[in-house]
C-alpha cells in the first residue's frame, strides 16, 4: 500500500502543471495567537489534479477541513500560497475572492446547503443568477436529469428529504461548470442509501463530465468513491492512496493511527 | 431561575438594549410631560401664593360665570367710579383700598411693528399700585411713569420689544396706538411671563388711555388684622349695593388664587393630556417591538430552555424566567426613561422659550406619582408584551434539547384572522352608524374614532395574514434579480414578525395621514368659506382680533375707488344661558360684503329691536323666528325679537343686530372689522396703497385681501398640525427602531444562510442590498396599511365634522407621497446597521454555526 501511494504521488508531481486544478504551497494556518495558538496546517504542499475525484481524510483535528477551506478561498492563510488554476488566492481582495468562488468554485456542505426561501431550481441556478449570467440550459437539463430531481424542482428545501437536498446542492455546485467542486462531508448527515446516491453522482460528474471534485470525509466507504485519497494528520500530509477501496483506506488509516483503533 | 434570567439578559444585551431604548423613549416622554407640567404648576402656585389683597371689588356682572366662551368682556362697561374709594375705605374692617386699572389686550409692538408675545398670551395694561403689600411688581431700573407720555415695562417685555430705558415704545391702547417714553423697567416677584407683556401707566394715564377718566377696573382691599376675608367681602358687597347702579361683586384673595390656579391647571391639564396621548401611542408602538424581541429571544434559546426543562424546570419556571427577564429590562428602561424625562421636560421648556413663551424658572418637580407611573407603565408594557412569548417558551418540549432542528409551536393565524375580520365588520358598522344614523357631530366623530380604533386593531390582527401577499405585490416592481427575490422571500418567511414590525409603522403613519387629511380639508374648507362668504375685496382687522378705534373707519370711509366701506362692532351677550357675541352691522351695506345665507328673514330688513342668529345656535337653544329673546349684557338686560336665521358659515356666528341697536345697548367707539369693496371696474390692487396709507403705520390694524386671509388661517393650521406631526414623529421613530430590531434578529437567525450565500459567490454589496430591500419592503407594507387606514379615517372624520365647518374634503397627495418616500428612506436607513453586520459575517463562522 505504502509503495503504491508513493508511486502515485510521484506521478502526479511529474504531470504537467496545466493538469493541476488547485495547489497549496507551504500552506500554514495558525488559529489564535500567543500561548493559545494552534497550528492547524503546518507548511502543507498539495496538488489537486484536474478531472479527478480527490478525497481528503484524517482524524478529527487533523486539519482536513481547514485545508479544504483554504483551498476553496473560504478562509485566509497564515503563510504560504494557494492557487486555483493560475490564480494566487492569497493575493486576492474579498471582492475578487467572492467573484472567484462564484465563477470557478462549487460547494457542497455537510448540512444547510440550500437557501430555504428558494425552490430547488432557484437554488441550483443561484450562483449564476447572482452573477447575472444566463445558464446553459442544455447543461442544466443534463445536471438535473443526472441528479434525478426533475419532478422536485418547484419544491422548497423543507419539502425535500435530506438526500434530495444534498443532490440539489450537488446540482448547484456543478451547474455553473466550476473549475473545481469542494464537498465538505457531503454524506455526513445522510442514510447510507442517500449517501451512495450522492457519492455516485459526484463520481459520475468526474468520469462523464470531466469535473474536478475535492471531498473531505472521515468515512472510508465514502473515500472509496474517489480516485485518490490524501491523508492528513496533525496539519501535515502523511500519505496518499490511489484507486482506493474501503479496505485499502481502512488499512492505511490504521497504519497511520494505531492508537486510534484500540 | 433568577440567575438564568440575569445571565440571559447579559448574553443578549445588545438586542435588549434596542428594545429597552424604545421603552426609554416612551417612558421619557410620558414622565417628561409630568415633570414639565408639575414644575410649571408649582411655579404658578408660587406665583399666586404671592401678594394677594384680602378682597377685590369689581363691578357686578350679570353673566353666569364659567359659561361657554364667546367673547372677552370688554373693559368698557365693566368698571367702577374711582370716587367709590372713600366709601370703601369707610366700611368697618377695611384697612385700605387701592383703585386699579387692569385692561387686557394692550399690545406692545416690536421694532418690526409686530405684536410682542406669542399668539394667545396675555397682554396687559395696568395702573401702578403703590402699596408694596399687594404689588407683585418691583421697579428695577429707572423711575415710575407719570402722565400719558410715559410707561414702565416688564423687563422681559422691553427685551422682547427691543426697547430700552429712555426710548419710545409703540403701545396699542383701546383708544389708539401711542408712543410713550419708557421710564422704568420692572421685574415680577416670580420670574417668567408665559410670554405675556405688561405695560404700566400711572393711574390717571391708565384711566384716560385704557378705560375712561374717573373709572377704575377694581379696588384692591386690605382688611384690618384678625378679620376673615369673607366677612369683609360680604360687608362690602351689601354696603355698596345701593351706591353703585347694578351693585358690585367681591372676591376674596383666597377665592381669586383658587380661581386662577384652577384655570391654569385646566389649561395645563389639557396640555398634559395632549402630550401624554402621544407618549402612550409611542409606548403602544414600542410594545410591538418588545413582543418581537422576546419572541425571537425565545426562539433562539429553544434548546437552552428545553435543556432547563429536561433537567427538571417546570413550565411555570421557564415562563417566569422569561417574564422576569422582561421585567428586568422594563425596570432598567423605566429608570433611564425617568432620567430622560428630565431631559424631555427641559426640551419642552426650551421649545416653548423658542416660541417666545418664557416660563417661570423653578426647580424641576419629580413627583412620586411621576416615578410610580413611569415604572408602572415601563414594567407593564414590557411584561405584558413578553407574556405571549413566555407562554410559548413554556410549551417547548424537553426533547427539543436533544434535537437539532426544533421549531417553536407556531400558533395558526386563524384566530387572528377571525378576530380581525370581526373587527373590520364592527368598524364598518360603526362608521356607517356614525355617518347615517347619528346626528350630533361630536357623537358622530366619537363613533368614527372608535371605529378607527377597531380598524387599527383589525389591521394589526390581520397584518401577518396580509404580509405574505402584500410583500410579494410590493416587490413586483423590483428588478428581477436574485437579490430582490431573496429580499421578498425574507420579508414573507415570517409573516407574524413582518406583520408586527409593519404594524408599528402603520399606526404612526395612519395617525399622521389622518391628521394630514383633516389639516388639508380644514384649509380647503377655509378657502371655500372665504370664497363663498366674503364678498369684500379687503378686510381690516385689529391685531390679535382686538377691537380698534373708530378713527380707522373714518380715515378709510371715503377712499377713492371704493364703493362700500362698512364696519361692524361686537359685544358679549348671554341669551338662554348661552354666552356668545352680538355683532352690530349696517343692514344695507353688509350683504354687499358678506354673503350670509339666510334660512329665514333677511339682514337688509333688520329693524331696531330685532336680531338674527345662526342656525346651529337656533337649533341648539330651540329658538324660533318671531320669538322674544331675553338678552343679558354686561351692563343690563333687554329683549330682542328673533327676525331671522342664517346658515352658520364657520366664520360668522352669534347674534346680528343693527348698529343703532348696539349703540342703544351700549358699546364703545371700537370696531371689530371693516369691510371694503372696490368700485366696479377698479382692480383691487390699485386701491391697496391708498388704503394702507389711510390706515397709517398705527400697527393696531391690518389690511388683508382674500388671499391674505386664507394664507394667514392656513399658516395657523399648519403651525397647529405641525406640532401634532412632531409629536407623532416619536411613534414613527420607535417604529423604525422596530425595523432595525427585526432585521438584526433576522440577520442573526440567518447566519448560516448568509454564510452559504457568501460561499456560493454573493458579494457583500449584494448581501447589503438584500437586507436593505427587505427593510424597505417591510416599511412600504406598513406605510401602505397605515396610509390606507389614515386616509380613509381622515376622510370619514372629516365627513362627521362637516357640520363643524370642515365642508371640503382634501387629500394631501403630496404629503402622502412624502410619507411613502419617508417609509422607503427610513426603512433603508434602519437597514444600514443590520446590512453592515450581515455583510461582515465571517463566512466560515457562519456556515459552521450550530
Amino acid at each position: 500500500m505504502n509503495h503504491d501511494a508513493v508511486e502515485s504521488r510521484a506521478q502526479s508531481r511529474n504531470g504537467e502543471s496545466a493538469l493541476i486544478a488547485a495547489r497549496a504551497r507551504s500552506l500554514t494556518k495558525i488559529f489564535g495567537s500567543g500561548d493559545t495558538a494552534v497550528t492547524a496546517l503546518d507548511s502543507v504542499d498539495a496538488e489537486i489534479p484536474q478531472n479527478a475525484f480527490t478525497a481528503i481524510m484524517g482524524p478529527s483535528g487533523s486539519g482536513k477541513s481547514t485545508l479544504m477551506h483554504c483551498l476553496a478561498g473560504l478562509d485566509n492563510v497564515s503563510s504560504g500560497q494557494v492557487f486555483i488554476g493560475d490564480v494566487d488566492l492569497t493575493s486576492l481582495s474579498d471582492k475578487a475572492l467572492t467573484k472567484l468562488r462564484r465563477d470557478s468554485v462549487g460547494f457542497v456542505f455537510q448540512s444547510f446547503n440550500l437557501v430555504p426561501t428558494l425552490t430547488a431550481l432557484e437554488n441550483i441556478t443561484l450562483p449564476s443568477d447572482i452573477a447575472g449570467r444566463k445558464m446553459d440550459s442544455e447543461w442544466l437539463d443534463t445536471v438535473i436529469d443526472t441528479v434525478g430531481l426533475r419532478d422536485r424542482l418547484g419544491h422548497r428545501p423543507s419539502e425535500l428529504s435530506g438526500g434530495q437536498q444534498q443532490r440539489v446542492a450537488c446540482a448547484r455546485a456543478l451547474a455553473g461548470r466550476p473549475a473545481i467542486v469542494f464537498a465538505d462531508e457531503p454524506t455526513g448527515n445522510l442514510d447510507s442509501r442517500s449517501g451512495a446516491e450522492v457519492l455516485g453522482f459526484l463520481r459520475r460528474s468526474v468520469r462523464e463530465f470531466g469535473n474536478t471534485v475535492v471531498m473531505v470525509t472521515h468515512d472510508p466507504n465514502a473515500a472509496s468513491y474517489a480516485d485518490r485519497v490524501l491523508f492528513l494528520a496533525d496539519g501535515a500530509i502523511v500519505g496518499e492512496v490511489a484507486h482506493p477501496t474501503t479496505e485499502s483506506v481502512l488499512e492505511h488509516m490504521m497504519a497511520l493511527d494505531p492508537q486510534g483503533r484500540s | 431561575m433568577f440567575k438564568a434570567a440575569i445571565r440571559s439578559l447579559l448574553a443578549h444585551k445588545l438586542r435588549l438594549s434596542l428594545t429597552a431604548f424604545t421603552i426609554v423613549l416612551g417612558v421619557a416622554f410620558v414622565s417628561g410631560t409630568f415633570i414639565f407640567t408639575d414644575s410649571l404648576r408649582s411655579a404658578f402656585d408660587a406665583l399666586f401664593d404671592q401678594k394677594q389683597p384680602d378682597v377685590v371689588v369689581t363691578a357686578h356682572t350679570n353673566f353666569v360665570p364659567s359659561n361657554r366662551g364667546g367673547g372677552q368682556p370688554t373693559a368698557a362697561t365693566d368698571s367702577l367710579p374711582e370716587r367709590l374709594q372713600s366709601q370703601i375705605t369707610a366700611i368697618p374692617g377695611v384697612a385700605s383700598s387701592t383703585p386699579e386699572v387692569v385692561v387686557e389686550s394692550v399690545l406692545v409692538l416690536g421694532q418690526d411693528g409686530k405684536v410682542v408675545g406669542p399668539q394667545g398670551s396675555r397682554s396687559v395694561g395696568r395702573s401702578w399700585v403703590a402699596n408694596p403689600a399687594i404689588n407683585n411688581l418691583t421697579l428695577i431700573k429707572g423711575s415710575l411713569p407719570t402722565g400719558v407720555g410715559q410707561v414702565a415695562l416688564l423687563d422681559s417685555t422691553a427685551t422682547a420689544a427691543g426697547v430700552s430705558l429712555g426710548s419710545t415704545v409703540a403701545v396699542v391702547a383701546p383708544t389708539g396706538t401711542i408712543r410713550p417714553l419708557v421710564t422704568g423697567l420692572l421685574s415680577r416677584s416670580v420670574s417668567g411671563s408665559l410670554g405675556g407683556t405688561v405695560v404700566i401707566f400711572d393711574l390717571p394715564a391708565a384711566q384716560k388711555l385704557l378705560l375712561s377718566p374717573g373709572r377704575v377696573s377694581d379696588f384692591l382691599v386690605l382688611s384690618e388684622p384678625g378679620l376673615r376675608q369673607s366677612q369683609v367681602a360680604a360687608l362690602i358687597k351689601t354696603t355698596l349695593t345701593t351706591s353703585v347702579p347694578g351693585g358690585v361683586d367681591t372676591q376674596t384673595g383666597a377665592q381669586r388664587t383658587d380661581e386662577i390656579t384652577k384655570r391654569i391647571q385646566e389649561g395645563f391639564g389639557f396640555f398634559n393630556t395632549f402630550l401624554l396621548t402621544f407618549g402612550l401611542i409611542a409606548l403602544f408602538v414600542a410594545a410591538f417591538l418588545i413582543v418581537n424581541t422576546f419572541s425571537m429571544l425565545v426562539a433562539q434559546r429553544t434548546r437552552e430552555l428545553a435543556l432547563l426543562r429536561a433537567i427538571g424546570a417546570t413550565r411555570r419556571q421557564v415562563q417566569s424566567s422569561v417574564i422576569l427577564e422582561a421585567a428586568l429590562v422594563g425596570l432598567v428602561a423605566a429608570t433611564l426613561g425617568l432620567l430622560g424625562g428630565v431631559g424631555v421636560s427641559k426640551l419642552l421648556t426650551f421649545l416653548l422659550e423658542k416660541l417666545g413663551v418664557s416660563l417661570p424658572s423653578t426647580p424641576l418637580v419629580l413627583a412620586p406619582r411621576t416615578i410610580v407611573f413611569g415604572y408602572v407603565i415601563g414594567l407593564l408594557v414590557t411584561v405584558f408584551s413578553a407574556w405571549g412569548p413566555a407562554r410559548r417558551a413554556a410549551r417547548i418540549p424537553p426533547v427539543a434539547a436533544l434535537r437539532d432542528d426544533v421549531s417553536l409551536p407556531v400558533a395558526s393565524l386563524r384566530v387572528r384572522r377571525v378576530i380581525g375580520l370581526v373587527l373590520v365588520l364592527v368598524a364598518v358598522l360603526l362608521a356607517w352608524r356614525a355617518l347615517h344614523v347619528v346626528d350630533d357631530a361630536n357623537r358622530s366623530a366619537l363613533l368614527i374614532g372608535v371605529s378607527a380604533l377597531c380598524a387599527l386593531v383589525a389591521a394589526i390582527a390581520l397584518a401577518p395574514a396580509m404580509a405574505r401577499p402584500l410583500v410579494k405585490v410590493l416587490g413586483l416592481p423590483l428588478p428581477r434579480r436574485p437579490v430582490s427575490k431573496l429580499a421578498i422571500e425574507n420579508g414573507r418567511r415570517n409573516p407574524r414578525r413582518t406583520g408586527a414590525t409593519a404594524s408599528a409603522l402603520a399606526i404612526g403613519l395612519a395617525l399622521m395621514s389622518a391628521v394630514g387629511v383633516i389639516n388639508a380639508s380644514a384649509k380647503a374648507s377655509v378657502t371655500s368659506i372665504v370664497d363663498n362668504t366674503i364678498g369684500a375685496d379687503f378686510v381690516v382687522l385689529g391685531e390679535r382680533f382686538q377691537p380698534f378705534p373708530h378713527q380707522v373707519y373714518r380715515e378709510l370711509a371715503n377712499t377713492l375707488g371704493t364703493s362700500v366701506v362698512t364696519y361692524v362692532r361686537q359685544i358679549p351677550v348671554q341669551i338662554a344661558a348661552d354666552r356668545s357675541l352680538m355683532t352690530g352691522v349696517d343692514p344695507i351695506a353688509l350683504p354687499k360684503v358678506l354673503n350670509l345665507q339666510m334660512i329665514s328673514g333677511s339682514i337688509a330688513n333688520l329693524a331696531l329691536g330685532e336680531t338674527v342668529v345662526d342656525q346651529k345656535r337656533a337649533n341648539e337653544l330651540g329658538l324660533k323666528v318671531g320669538q322674544q329673546l331675553n338678552a343679558t349684557y354686561l351692563n343690563g338686560k333687554g329683549t330682542l325679537r328673533l327676525a331671522g336665521i342664517y346658515k352658520d358659515s364657520g366664520f360668522y356666528q352669534g347674534y346680528i343686530v343693527t348698529l343703532p341697536q348696539l349703540v342703544a345697548i351700549g358699546s364703545r367707539e371700537l370696531d371689530t372689522a371693516i369691510y371694503i369693496r372696490v368700485a366696479p371696474g377698479v382692480i383691487p390692487a390699485t386701491v391697496r396703497a391708498s388704503l394702507e396709507n389711510s390706515i397709517g403705520a398705527s400697527g393696531a390694524v391690518r389690511l388683508q385681501d382674500q388671499s391674505d386671509i386664507k394664507s394667514e388661517i392656513n399658516s395657523q393650521f399648519d403651525a397647529l398640525f405641525g406640532f401634532v406631526y412632531a409629536l407623532l414623529a416619536l411613534a414613527v421613530i420607535v417604529a423604525f427602531l422596530g425595523i432595525v430590531n427585526t432585521l438584526l434578529l433576522g440577520v442573526y437567525e440567518r447566519t448560516r444562510e448568509l454564510g452559504l450565500l457568501r460561499a456560493v459567490g454573493t458579494s457583500r454589496k449584494q448581501i447589503r442590498r438584500m437586507v436593505v430591500l427587505e427593510a424597505v419592503l417591510i416599511a412600504l407594507f406598513g406605510a401602505l396599511v397605515g396610509l390606507c387606514l389614515g386616509i380613509a379615517y381622515g376622510a370619514l372624520l372629516r365627513k362627521s365634522l362637516e357640520s363643524q365647518g370642515i365642508t371640503e374634503l382634501a387629500i394631501p397627495w403630496g404629503q402622502v407621497g412624502f410619507f411613502v418616500v419617508l417609509a422607503v428612506v427610513g426603512g433603508a436607513v434602519a437597514a444600514l446597521w443590520p446590512a453592515f453586520r450581515a455583510a461582515r459575517l465571517n463566512i466560515l463562522a457562519a456556515i459552521s454555526t450550530d
